[in-house]
Protein backbone atom coordinates (compact mmCIF):
# COMPACT_ATOMS: atom_id res chain seq x y z
CA UNK A 1 0.00 0.00 0.00
CA UNK A 2 2.66 2.60 1.30
CA UNK A 3 4.71 1.51 -1.95
CA UNK A 4 1.63 2.08 -4.46
CA UNK A 5 1.35 5.69 -2.87
CA UNK A 6 4.73 6.42 -3.70
CA UNK A 7 4.78 5.32 -7.09
CA UNK A 8 1.86 7.52 -7.33
CA UNK A 9 3.26 10.44 -5.94
CA UNK A 10 6.01 10.36 -8.22
CA UNK A 11 3.26 9.79 -11.07
CA UNK A 12 1.67 13.21 -10.04
CA UNK A 13 4.61 14.61 -9.76
CA UNK A 14 6.18 13.84 -13.21
CA UNK A 15 2.64 15.01 -14.83
CA UNK A 16 3.02 18.50 -13.24
CA UNK A 17 6.74 18.58 -14.14
CA UNK A 18 5.85 20.59 -17.68
CA UNK A 19 3.89 23.06 -15.86
CA UNK A 20 6.76 23.66 -13.16
CA UNK A 21 9.11 23.89 -15.91
CA UNK A 22 7.32 26.42 -17.80
CA UNK A 23 7.08 28.78 -14.45
CA UNK A 24 10.53 28.18 -13.82
CA UNK A 25 11.40 29.82 -17.33
CA UNK A 26 9.22 32.30 -17.69
CA UNK A 27 10.53 33.57 -13.72
CA UNK A 28 13.65 33.68 -15.06
CA UNK A 29 13.73 34.63 -18.01
CA UNK A 30 11.41 37.97 -16.76
CA UNK A 31 14.04 38.91 -13.92
CA UNK A 32 17.24 38.00 -16.56
CA UNK A 33 15.85 40.75 -19.32
CA UNK A 34 15.50 43.25 -15.81
CA UNK A 35 18.63 42.09 -14.04
CA UNK A 36 20.62 42.33 -17.42
CA UNK A 37 19.22 45.37 -18.78
CA UNK A 38 22.12 47.44 -19.72
CA UNK A 39 23.25 50.68 -21.89
CA UNK A 40 26.21 51.93 -23.40
CA UNK A 41 27.12 55.58 -22.87
CA UNK A 42 30.32 57.76 -23.86
CA UNK A 43 31.85 59.61 -21.70
CA UNK A 44 34.52 61.84 -21.72
CA UNK A 45 36.45 64.61 -19.26
CA UNK A 46 37.10 67.51 -20.67
CA UNK A 47 39.35 70.22 -19.21
CA UNK A 48 38.23 73.87 -20.24
CA UNK A 49 39.96 76.74 -19.81
CA UNK A 50 41.18 79.76 -21.04
CA UNK A 51 44.95 79.06 -21.40
CA UNK A 52 45.99 79.02 -25.32
CA UNK A 53 43.68 78.10 -27.60
CA UNK A 54 43.77 74.57 -28.40
CA UNK A 55 40.90 72.36 -29.10
CA UNK A 56 41.49 68.59 -28.75
CA UNK A 57 41.13 66.14 -32.12
CA UNK A 58 38.99 64.07 -30.10
CA UNK A 59 36.77 66.47 -29.21
CA UNK A 60 36.06 67.90 -32.83
CA UNK A 61 32.57 66.43 -32.81
CA UNK A 62 31.47 68.43 -29.68
CA UNK A 63 33.66 71.64 -30.85
CA UNK A 64 30.79 73.66 -32.20
CA UNK A 65 28.52 73.35 -29.63
CA UNK A 66 31.21 73.87 -26.98
CA UNK A 67 32.61 76.86 -29.16
CA UNK A 68 28.36 78.00 -28.74
CA UNK A 69 27.34 76.84 -25.24
CA UNK A 70 31.26 78.30 -23.62
CA UNK A 71 33.86 81.15 -23.56
CA UNK A 72 36.89 78.80 -22.97
CA UNK A 73 39.35 79.24 -25.23
CA UNK A 74 41.14 75.51 -24.84
CA UNK A 75 39.97 72.29 -24.53
CA UNK A 76 41.53 69.20 -23.75
CA UNK A 77 40.51 66.08 -23.84
CA UNK A 78 41.34 64.06 -20.22
CA UNK A 79 39.87 60.87 -19.96
CA UNK A 80 37.37 58.61 -22.55
CA UNK A 81 35.42 55.85 -21.72
CA UNK A 82 32.51 53.57 -22.84
CA UNK A 83 30.49 52.56 -20.02
CA UNK A 84 28.25 49.46 -20.00
CA UNK A 85 25.94 50.92 -17.61
CA UNK A 86 23.83 47.65 -15.53
CA UNK A 87 21.06 48.67 -14.10
CA UNK A 88 21.24 49.99 -10.26
CA UNK A 89 25.03 49.28 -10.57
CA UNK A 90 26.76 52.42 -9.88
CA UNK A 91 30.11 53.34 -12.08
CA UNK A 92 32.83 55.76 -10.64
CA UNK A 93 34.89 57.94 -12.84
CA UNK A 94 37.87 59.76 -11.96
CA UNK A 95 39.02 62.90 -13.13
CA UNK A 96 41.64 65.43 -12.70
CA UNK A 97 43.82 63.06 -10.46
CA UNK A 98 40.88 61.56 -8.24
CA UNK A 99 39.70 65.01 -7.23
CA UNK A 100 36.31 65.30 -9.11
CA UNK A 101 34.39 61.71 -9.63
CA UNK A 102 31.79 61.02 -11.16
CA UNK A 103 29.12 58.38 -10.36
CA UNK A 104 26.61 57.31 -12.44
CA UNK A 105 24.05 54.68 -11.66
CA UNK A 106 21.22 53.41 -14.96
CA UNK A 107 17.86 53.38 -12.85
CA UNK A 108 15.93 52.96 -15.69
CA UNK A 109 16.06 51.61 -19.18
CA UNK A 110 13.38 51.93 -21.82
CA UNK A 111 12.63 51.98 -25.47
CA UNK A 112 15.21 54.39 -27.08
CA UNK A 113 15.77 56.24 -23.21
CA UNK A 114 17.73 55.77 -20.17
CA UNK A 115 17.32 56.73 -17.21
CA UNK A 116 20.78 57.98 -15.35
CA UNK A 117 21.53 59.20 -11.73
CA UNK A 118 24.39 61.30 -12.04
CA UNK A 119 26.66 62.21 -8.73
CA UNK A 120 29.39 64.73 -8.87
CA UNK A 121 31.78 64.42 -5.52
CA UNK A 122 34.42 67.28 -5.47
CA UNK A 123 37.27 66.13 -3.13
CA UNK A 124 34.80 63.69 -1.17
CA UNK A 125 31.75 66.36 -0.86
CA UNK A 126 29.04 65.85 -3.10
CA UNK A 127 28.13 68.91 -4.90
CA UNK A 128 25.88 67.74 -7.45
CA UNK A 129 23.25 65.18 -7.25
CA UNK A 130 20.85 64.59 -10.69
CA UNK A 131 18.68 62.41 -12.73
CA UNK A 132 18.49 62.66 -16.49
CA UNK A 133 16.38 60.93 -19.06
CA UNK A 134 19.12 60.50 -21.95
CA UNK A 135 18.92 59.77 -25.48
CA UNK A 136 20.20 58.18 -28.30
CA UNK A 137 22.78 60.06 -29.87
CA UNK A 138 21.77 62.89 -27.66
CA UNK A 139 24.73 64.55 -25.18
CA UNK A 140 24.41 65.64 -21.91
CA UNK A 141 27.42 67.99 -20.62
CA UNK A 142 27.61 68.68 -17.09
CA UNK A 143 30.57 70.58 -16.02
CA UNK A 144 31.25 73.61 -13.76
CA UNK A 145 33.75 71.71 -11.08
CA UNK A 146 37.01 73.93 -10.82
CA UNK A 147 40.22 72.75 -12.31
CA UNK A 148 43.55 73.31 -10.07
CA UNK A 149 45.10 74.51 -13.25
CA UNK A 150 42.60 76.77 -14.18
CA UNK A 151 39.60 76.22 -15.84
CA UNK A 152 36.83 73.76 -14.91
CA UNK A 153 36.13 70.37 -15.81
CA UNK A 154 33.63 69.39 -18.23
CA UNK A 155 31.95 65.79 -18.13
CA UNK A 156 30.36 65.16 -21.97
CA UNK A 157 27.58 61.93 -21.49
CA UNK A 158 26.36 60.39 -24.99
CA UNK A 159 23.87 57.92 -25.32
CA UNK A 160 25.22 54.83 -27.84
CA UNK A 161 21.83 52.43 -27.65
CA UNK B 1 -36.09 -41.45 -47.06
CA UNK B 2 -38.15 -39.87 -44.44
CA UNK B 3 -35.39 -38.88 -42.23
CA UNK B 4 -33.51 -37.95 -45.38
CA UNK B 5 -36.77 -35.42 -46.00
CA UNK B 6 -37.17 -34.40 -42.32
CA UNK B 7 -33.22 -33.52 -42.45
CA UNK B 8 -33.60 -31.86 -45.65
CA UNK B 9 -36.71 -30.19 -44.76
CA UNK B 10 -34.77 -28.51 -41.79
CA UNK B 11 -31.87 -26.92 -44.37
CA UNK B 12 -33.97 -26.33 -46.98
CA UNK B 13 -35.00 -22.57 -45.65
CA UNK B 14 -31.21 -21.78 -45.17
CA UNK B 15 -30.62 -23.64 -48.56
CA UNK B 16 -33.24 -21.14 -50.05
CA UNK B 17 -31.13 -18.17 -48.14
CA UNK B 18 -27.82 -19.20 -49.70
CA UNK B 19 -26.44 -19.80 -45.82
CA UNK B 20 -25.82 -23.64 -46.40
CA UNK B 21 -22.26 -24.89 -46.53
CA UNK B 22 -21.26 -26.90 -49.40
CA UNK B 23 -21.68 -30.41 -48.03
CA UNK B 24 -25.11 -29.38 -46.90
CA UNK B 25 -26.24 -28.01 -50.36
CA UNK B 26 -24.67 -30.93 -52.63
CA UNK B 27 -26.83 -32.80 -50.11
CA UNK B 28 -30.06 -31.06 -50.33
CA UNK B 29 -29.71 -30.77 -53.97
CA UNK B 30 -29.12 -34.58 -54.39
CA UNK B 31 -32.19 -34.94 -52.10
CA UNK B 32 -34.16 -32.48 -54.32
CA UNK B 33 -33.44 -34.45 -57.11
CA UNK B 34 -35.58 -37.57 -56.07
CA UNK B 35 -38.03 -36.31 -53.84
CA UNK B 36 -40.78 -34.68 -55.60
CA UNK B 37 -42.33 -33.47 -51.67
CA UNK B 38 -39.35 -31.35 -51.07
CA UNK B 39 -39.12 -29.79 -54.47
CA UNK B 40 -42.54 -28.83 -53.85
CA UNK B 41 -41.64 -27.01 -50.60
CA UNK B 42 -39.01 -25.40 -52.17
CA UNK B 43 -41.18 -23.45 -54.59
CA UNK B 44 -43.73 -22.50 -52.04
CA UNK B 45 -41.32 -20.94 -50.22
CA UNK B 46 -40.11 -19.06 -53.63
CA UNK B 47 -43.52 -18.29 -54.07
CA UNK B 48 -44.16 -16.83 -50.81
CA UNK B 49 -40.76 -15.01 -51.29
CA UNK B 50 -42.05 -13.11 -54.33
CA UNK B 51 -45.19 -12.67 -52.63
CA UNK B 52 -43.85 -11.02 -49.79
CA UNK B 53 -41.08 -8.79 -51.90
CA UNK B 54 -43.71 -7.55 -54.87
CA UNK B 55 -45.74 -5.57 -52.36
CA UNK B 56 -43.21 -3.96 -50.51
CA UNK B 57 -41.01 -2.84 -53.75
CA UNK B 58 -44.31 -1.62 -54.81
CA UNK B 59 -44.83 0.42 -51.48
CA UNK B 60 -41.31 1.91 -51.63
CA UNK B 61 -41.45 2.89 -54.88
CA UNK B 62 -44.45 4.68 -53.77
CA UNK B 63 -43.24 6.17 -50.39
CA UNK B 64 -42.45 10.29 -50.43
CA UNK B 65 -38.75 10.36 -48.81
CA UNK B 66 -38.30 14.24 -48.98
CA UNK B 67 -41.56 14.34 -47.17
CA UNK B 68 -40.85 12.11 -44.62
CA UNK B 69 -37.50 13.88 -43.88
CA UNK B 70 -39.26 17.22 -44.38
CA UNK B 71 -41.49 15.62 -41.44
CA UNK B 72 -38.08 14.92 -39.62
CA UNK B 73 -36.46 18.29 -39.97
CA UNK B 74 -39.56 19.69 -38.74
CA UNK B 75 -39.79 17.40 -35.63
CA UNK B 76 -35.66 18.32 -35.04
CA UNK B 77 -36.73 21.84 -34.58
CA UNK B 78 -39.45 21.94 -32.68
CA UNK B 79 -37.40 20.33 -29.82
CA UNK B 80 -36.88 22.43 -26.86
CA UNK B 81 -33.34 24.75 -28.05
CA UNK B 82 -30.49 24.39 -24.97
CA UNK B 83 -29.87 27.38 -23.01
CA UNK B 84 -26.53 28.22 -23.26
CA UNK B 85 -25.20 26.79 -19.90
CA UNK B 86 -26.92 23.72 -20.88
CA UNK B 87 -24.83 23.70 -23.86
CA UNK B 88 -21.51 24.34 -22.22
CA UNK B 89 -22.13 21.70 -19.74
CA UNK B 90 -23.01 18.85 -22.25
CA UNK B 91 -20.01 20.04 -24.15
CA UNK B 92 -17.67 20.02 -20.93
CA UNK B 93 -19.41 16.46 -20.09
CA UNK B 94 -19.49 15.32 -24.31
CA UNK B 95 -15.48 16.92 -24.04
CA UNK B 96 -12.79 13.73 -23.22
CA UNK B 97 -10.32 17.08 -22.58
CA UNK B 98 -12.39 17.76 -19.36
CA UNK B 99 -13.38 14.74 -18.30
CA UNK B 100 -9.82 14.56 -17.70
CA UNK B 101 -9.39 17.89 -15.59
CA UNK B 102 -6.29 19.27 -16.89
CA UNK B 103 -8.11 22.43 -17.28
CA UNK B 104 -7.61 22.85 -13.49
CA UNK B 105 -3.45 22.82 -13.90
CA UNK B 106 -4.15 25.06 -17.59
CA UNK B 107 -6.65 27.75 -15.86
CA UNK B 108 -4.16 28.17 -13.11
CA UNK B 109 -1.42 28.66 -15.61
CA UNK B 110 -2.96 31.63 -17.53
CA UNK B 111 -4.03 33.27 -14.49
CA UNK B 112 -0.26 32.72 -13.18
CA UNK B 113 0.99 34.23 -16.72
CA UNK B 114 -1.66 37.07 -16.77
CA UNK B 115 -0.35 38.06 -13.17
CA UNK B 116 3.34 37.84 -14.64
CA UNK B 117 2.79 39.98 -17.43
CA UNK B 118 0.08 42.32 -16.31
CA UNK B 119 2.13 44.82 -15.42
CA UNK B 120 3.83 44.57 -18.90
CA UNK B 121 0.72 44.56 -20.84
CA UNK B 122 -1.03 47.36 -18.69
CA UNK B 123 2.06 49.33 -18.19
CA UNK B 124 1.78 52.86 -19.71
CA UNK B 125 3.89 53.84 -22.30
CA UNK B 126 4.47 57.45 -21.40
CA UNK B 127 5.46 59.54 -24.97
CA UNK B 128 9.16 60.96 -24.59
CA UNK B 129 10.42 64.33 -25.92
CA UNK B 130 12.85 64.02 -28.30
CA UNK B 131 15.17 65.62 -25.95
CA UNK B 132 17.39 65.04 -23.01
CA UNK B 133 15.06 65.52 -19.94
CA UNK B 134 16.66 66.72 -16.71
CA UNK B 135 14.32 65.10 -13.90
CA UNK B 136 15.86 66.57 -10.87
CA UNK B 137 18.91 68.77 -9.51
CA UNK B 138 20.02 68.91 -6.08
CA UNK B 139 23.35 70.40 -4.60
CA UNK B 140 23.78 71.53 -1.23
CA UNK B 141 26.84 73.56 -1.95
CA UNK B 142 26.34 75.26 -5.31
CA UNK B 143 24.04 76.91 -7.31
CA UNK B 144 23.46 74.83 -10.61
CA UNK B 145 22.02 75.67 -13.88
CA UNK B 146 19.78 73.18 -16.39
CA UNK B 147 19.69 74.71 -20.07
CA UNK B 148 18.91 72.70 -23.59
CA UNK B 149 19.73 73.33 -26.86
CA UNK B 150 17.32 71.73 -29.38
CA UNK B 151 19.34 72.09 -32.30
CA UNK B 152 22.05 71.23 -31.61
CA UNK B 153 21.05 67.79 -29.17
CA UNK B 154 22.81 69.28 -26.42
CA UNK B 155 21.95 69.40 -22.70
CA UNK B 156 23.48 71.35 -20.20
CA UNK B 157 23.67 70.84 -16.32
CA UNK B 158 26.32 73.80 -15.13
CA UNK B 159 27.57 73.60 -11.48
CA UNK B 160 28.79 76.94 -9.69
CA UNK B 161 31.55 75.70 -8.46
CA UNK B 162 32.72 78.87 -5.76
CA UNK B 163 29.68 80.97 -6.40
CA UNK B 164 29.56 84.61 -7.40
CA UNK B 165 33.43 83.96 -9.01
CA UNK B 166 32.61 81.80 -12.11
CA UNK B 167 31.54 84.16 -15.24
CA UNK B 168 32.74 81.88 -18.00
CA UNK B 169 29.30 80.69 -19.02
CA UNK B 170 27.86 82.49 -22.01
Amino acid sequence: MGVRRTGEGSNHLVRKLPFLLILIILFFSLFLSQAYAQVQVRLRAIHASNAGSSVDPSLSDLHKELGSLFTFTSYRLMREETLNLFLNKPVSISAHEGRIVLEATLVGLHKNMAEIKLKVVREGIEILNTQVRLLPGRTILLGGPKHLRGGVVIYALYGRF
Amino acid sequence: MKDSCSLVSKLLEKYFDREVTDKERALVEGHLHGCPACRNALKSLEGLSAFIKAPVEEAVQKEDFPWVWQKIQREIRLQKKLTWWQSLRSWVNVSPLFKRRVWIPAVAMVVVLLFITAEIIFRKIPSYPDVSVVEYVESETDNVMVYQLEKQKVTVIWVFDEPGKDQTTS
